[in-house]
C-alpha cells in the first residue's frame, strides 16, 4: 500500500537531494581538487602533487595556527561544559512552569547577530568600557586595564558566549530524559554528591555532552569574526589564512590543502563523537 | 505500639521496648497540599511492615521522607534512637527498592549490585564476592553480565532487591514493587519477599495499596487514609476488628450500614441502623449516642426465609459462587451465594449472625 507513496516521496525529494550535492558536497569536491594543485605566479598549474599538504605539514605558522583553532575549540568546550551543566539541570529539573521562557531567554542572544553581540562585548571590556569602569568605582583600580579588550581573553569570553547555548540545549535534552529515580538510587545507596554526578549524571548525560561540545567545537574553530574583531595581535587564525590565500595572495592550492586539512581533522572528531554517542545510547537501551 | 508477633518473641524480648524507627508526629505538605498530616508509628526489629491505602493517601511521601529523598516538614524520624530528619539519604542506613527499579542502565547487573559497597566498608577484593552472594540470594547469578534493560520486569525487581540488601541496611523501603508484575509472578515474589525478610531478619517497610498482598506478607499493618493514620495492628486484628467503617469496608470490602450506638453491654453494642437494632460485638471505646457502622461482611451474609427483606438488584458470576447486590432501606448490601442466584428484583431475606458482624466507629473522629 505504501510503496507507491514512498516512490512519490522519493522522486520528490529527489530536486533537494540533488541541489544538496551540487551545492554542499561539488564545491568542497572542487577545492579537494585544487588542493593537489600549483600555482605559478598568477596562474594555475593542473599537475598534481601533494606540495601544498607538505607546506602545511612543515610550516611552524600554520600548523601553530591549526593546533590553536583546535586548542580554543577544546578549550570553549570546556569551559560551555562547565557553566552549561548547572544551567541545563537547573532549566531541566527545577524550572517548571517557566521552561520556555528560561528557554527563549536563553536563545536571544543567537538572534541579535554576530556583530551586534562582539560589539557589544567591545563596548563592555574597553578602556573606557562597563567592567574597567565599575573596577575604577570599586576602587579595585585607578587607572583602567587596558589589557582586557584585544587579548586572548576577551576572544574565548565572546566566544564561550556565543556558543554556550549550542551545549546548554545539548545537555538540557540529556536532564530532561534522565529520570531522578536514578540520582536518588545512587544517594541511597551511600553515593556522596561528587560521586553521584561521575558515576551516574555524568555516564548518562554523555550523549548531550557529546552532541553540544561537537556542535562548540566545529562552530569555535571555524569562527574567525570574534578573534579578528577582539583578539587584537593575537585575532588571526587558521581561517582568516584561508581567506587571506584565496584573496591576496592568491594561493588558491594551498587555501584548500589548509582547508581540507581543518575538515578532515573535523571529520575524525565527529566519527569519534558519533560513534561515542552510539556506544553510550547503545548502551542505555541495551538492545 | 510495636509490631512484635509471634515468630519473632525469641529474639525481640531483649530488645522490647526499642523499636527500630519511629515516627513521631510526621507531616508532610507540598505547597499548598497537605500529603501527610500528622502519622505517628514505629517499625519493630525484624518485622515486616506494610503501609496500606489507596492512591494519592500519603504512603509514597512518608516512605521518601523516611529514605531522606523528601524534608520533613514537621515531626520527627527516630531510627535507633537517634533522630534522622536531618541526615542526609547517603549516610543513612537505610536501602530503597524503587517502585520502577531504578536500576542503572549504563551498569551491567553485577556492577548495579556492586554500587553500594564502594561506600560501605568493603576490601576491594571482595566487593564482587559479596556482589555474587547477593546475586544468589535472588537466584539472578546467571544474568550478573546482562544490562538492565535486557531483563524482564521481575528479573529487575530482583535484581533491585540485590542492590539494595547487600548493603546490609537496618531498613529496607519498598515502594509498590510488586505492582509491574503480572498476577503470577506477583504471588510468587510475594512468598519470596515474605521468605527473605526473614532469612535476613531484617525490617522491611512495604507500600501497596493492594489489602490481599499486605495480608499475604505482614506482621504489622498500616491503613492510611488522606494523609492520616486509619488503624495499625496485626493482620488479623485489623481485619476481625476494624476500628472504623472505612478499614471495614478497605479491607474486608465490608457493607457499612450506618447508625447510632444505643447502650453498651460488655463488649457488645446494641446498635440502632435503617435495617434495624442489632446486638453485635464492637470497637470498646465507642459510647452511647456515637455515630457508627455496623460492618457485614458479603461472606458474613446469606440469604434464608426470614431475615432483612431486600431487593436484589445484580448478580455477579465469580466462577466459584455469584456475589449478589441487594438493596434494602436504601443500603445496599452484598452477599456471596453458592448456586442458584435469585432473578434480579426478586424479594430475598438476607440473614447474619450478629456475633459474627463487627460494629465500627462511622469514622475516625467518633472513636
Ligand atoms: N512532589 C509533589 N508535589 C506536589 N504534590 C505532591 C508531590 N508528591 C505527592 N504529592 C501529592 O501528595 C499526595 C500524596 O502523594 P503520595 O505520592 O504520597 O501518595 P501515594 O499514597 O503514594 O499514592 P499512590 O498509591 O498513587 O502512589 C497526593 O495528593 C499527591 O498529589
Ligand atoms: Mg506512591
Amino acid at each position: 500500500m505504501s510503496q507507491p507513496v514512498d516512490k512519490i516521496g522519493n522522486w520528490l525529494a529527489l530536486p533537494v537531494v540533488a541541489a544538496l550535492t551540487a551545492l554542499c558536497l561539488a564545491p568542497l569536491l572542487i577545492l579537494f581538487v585544487y588542493s593537489f594543485f600549483q600555482v605559478d605566479f598568477v596562474t594555475i598549474l593542473h599537475e598534481p602533487t601533494f606540495a601544498n599538504y607538505a607546506k602545511v605539514a612543515g610550516s611552524e605558522t600554520y600548523r601553530g595556527l591549526i593546533a590553536r583553532a583546535f586548542g580554543s575549540a577544546l578549550l570553549v568546550v570546556g569551559i560551555t561544559a562547565i557553566i552549561g551543566y548547572p544551567v541545563a539541570w537547573f532549566i531541566a529539573k527545577r524550572v517548571v512552569a517557566a521552561k520556555s521562557t528560561f528557554l527563549t531567554l536563553l536563545l536571544v542572544p543567537l538572534y541579535s547577530g554576530d556583530l551586534v553581540r562582539i560589539f557589544a562585548w567591545r563596548v563592555l571590556l574597553g578602556a573606557e568600557g562597563a567592567v574597567n569602569r565599575s573596577l575604577m568605582w570599586l576602587g579595585v583600580t585607578d587607572t583602567p586595564f587596558g589589557g582586557l579588550l584585544f587579548s586572548p581573553l576577551a576572544t574565548h569570553i565572546a566566544l564561550t558566549y556565543n556558543y554556550l547555548p549550542f551545549m546548554v540545549i545539548g545537555l538540557w535534552l540529556a536532564f530532561e530524559s534522565l529520570d531522578d529515580a536514578w540520582t536518588e538510587a545512587a544517594a541511597d545507596l551511600g553515593a556522596p554528591a561528587v560521586d553521584r554526578f561521575r558515576r551516574v549524571t555524568l555516564p548518562l548525560t554523555l550523549p548531550g555532552l557529546i552532541a553540544g561540545g561537537l556542535m562548540v567545537f566545529v562552530m569555535v574553530a571555524g569562527d574567525y569574526l570574534t578573534p579578528q574583531l577582539l583578539g587584537g595581535a593575537s585575532g588571526i587564525t587558521i581561517i582568516s589564512a584561508v581567506n587571506d590565500l584565496f584573496g591576496t595572495a592568491f594561493d588558491w592550492p594551498l587555501g584548500s590543502a589548509i582547508a581540507w586539512t581543518m575538515l578532515a581533522i573535523l571529520m575524525l572528531c565527529f566519527g569519534v563523537g558519533a560513534l561515542a554517542i552510539r556506544r553510550s545510547s547503545f548502551i542505555s537501551e541495551g538492545t | 505500639m510495636t509490631a512484635l508477633h509471634n515468630s519473632t518473641q525469641t529474639k525481640e524480648s531483649d530488645r522490647q521496648g526499642r523499636p527500630l524507627l519511629e515516627a513521631k508526629g510526621l507531616f508532610k505538605s507540598y505547597g499548598k497540599v497537605e500529603a501527610v498530616s500528622g502519622v505517628d508509628f514505629s517499625l519493630a526489629e525484624n518485622s515486616y511492615v506494610t503501609l496500606l491505602g489507596p492512591s494519592g493517601c500519603g504512603k509514597t511521601s512518608i516512605l521518601r521522607m523516611i529514605g531522606g529523598f523528601e524534608d520533613v516538614t514537621s515531626g520527627a524520624l527516630v531510627l535507633d534512637n537517634v533522630r534522622m530528619d536531618h541526615i542526609p539519604a547517603a549516610k543513612r542506613p537505610i536501602n530503597t527498592v524503587f517502585q520502577n527499579y531504578a536500576l542503572f542502565p549504563h551498569l551491567s547487573v553485577a556492577e548495579n549490585v556492586a554500587f553500594g559497597l564502594s561506600y560501605q566498608n568493603v576490601p576491594k577484593s571482595e566487593i564482587s564476592k559479596r556482589a555474587l552472594d547477593a546475586l544468589k540470594t535472588v537466584r539472578m547469578d546467571a544474568l550478573a553480565d546482562r544490562r538492565p534493560r535486557q531483563l524482564s520486569g521481575g528479573q529487575q525487581q530482583r535484581v533491585a532487591l540485590a542492590r539494595a540488601i547487600v548493603n546490609a541496611p537496618r531498613l529496607l523501603l519498598l515502594d509498590e514493587p510488586l505492582s509491574a508484575l503480572d498476577r503470577r509472578m506477583r504471588k510468587d515474589m510475594q512468598i519470596e519477599l515474605k521468605e527473605l525478610q526473614r532469612r535476613l531478619g531484617m525490617t522491611f517497610l512495604h507500600v501497596t495499596h493492594d489489602q490481599e498482598e499486605a495480608f499475604a506478607l505482614s506482621d504489622w499493618i498500616i491503613v492510611m487514609h488522606d494523609g492520616r493514620i486509619e488503624q495499625q495492628g496485626r493482620p488479623e486484628e485489623i481485619y476481625a476488628c476494624p476500628s472504623t467503617a472505612y478499614v471495614a469496608d478497605f479491607i474486608g470490602g465490608a457493607t457499612c450500614v450506618f447508625g447510632e450506638v444505643v447502650e453498651r453491654e460488655g463488649d457488645k453494642v446494641v446498635i440502632d441502623t435503617p435495617i434495624g437494632r442489632h446486638l453485635v460485638p464492637g470497637v470498646s471505646t465507642l459510647s452511647t449516642g456515637a455515630p457508627a457502622a455496623l460492618c457485614l461482611r458479603p461472606e458474613q451474609l446469606t440469604l434464608a426465609k426470614a431475615g432483612i427483606a431486600a431487593h436484589v438488584k445484580s448478580c455477579v458470576f465469580r466462577g466459584s459462587d455469584w456475589i449478589i447486590e441487594c438493596e434494602a432501606a436504601d443500603q445496599v448490601m452484598q452477599v456471596v451465594v453458592g448456586v442458584n442466584p435469585p432473578a434480579q428484583g426478586a424479594l430475598v431475606h438476607v440473614h447474619f449472625d450478629p456475633d459474627r458482624a463487627w460494629v465500627a466507629a462511622a469514622s475516625r473522629g467518633d472513636l
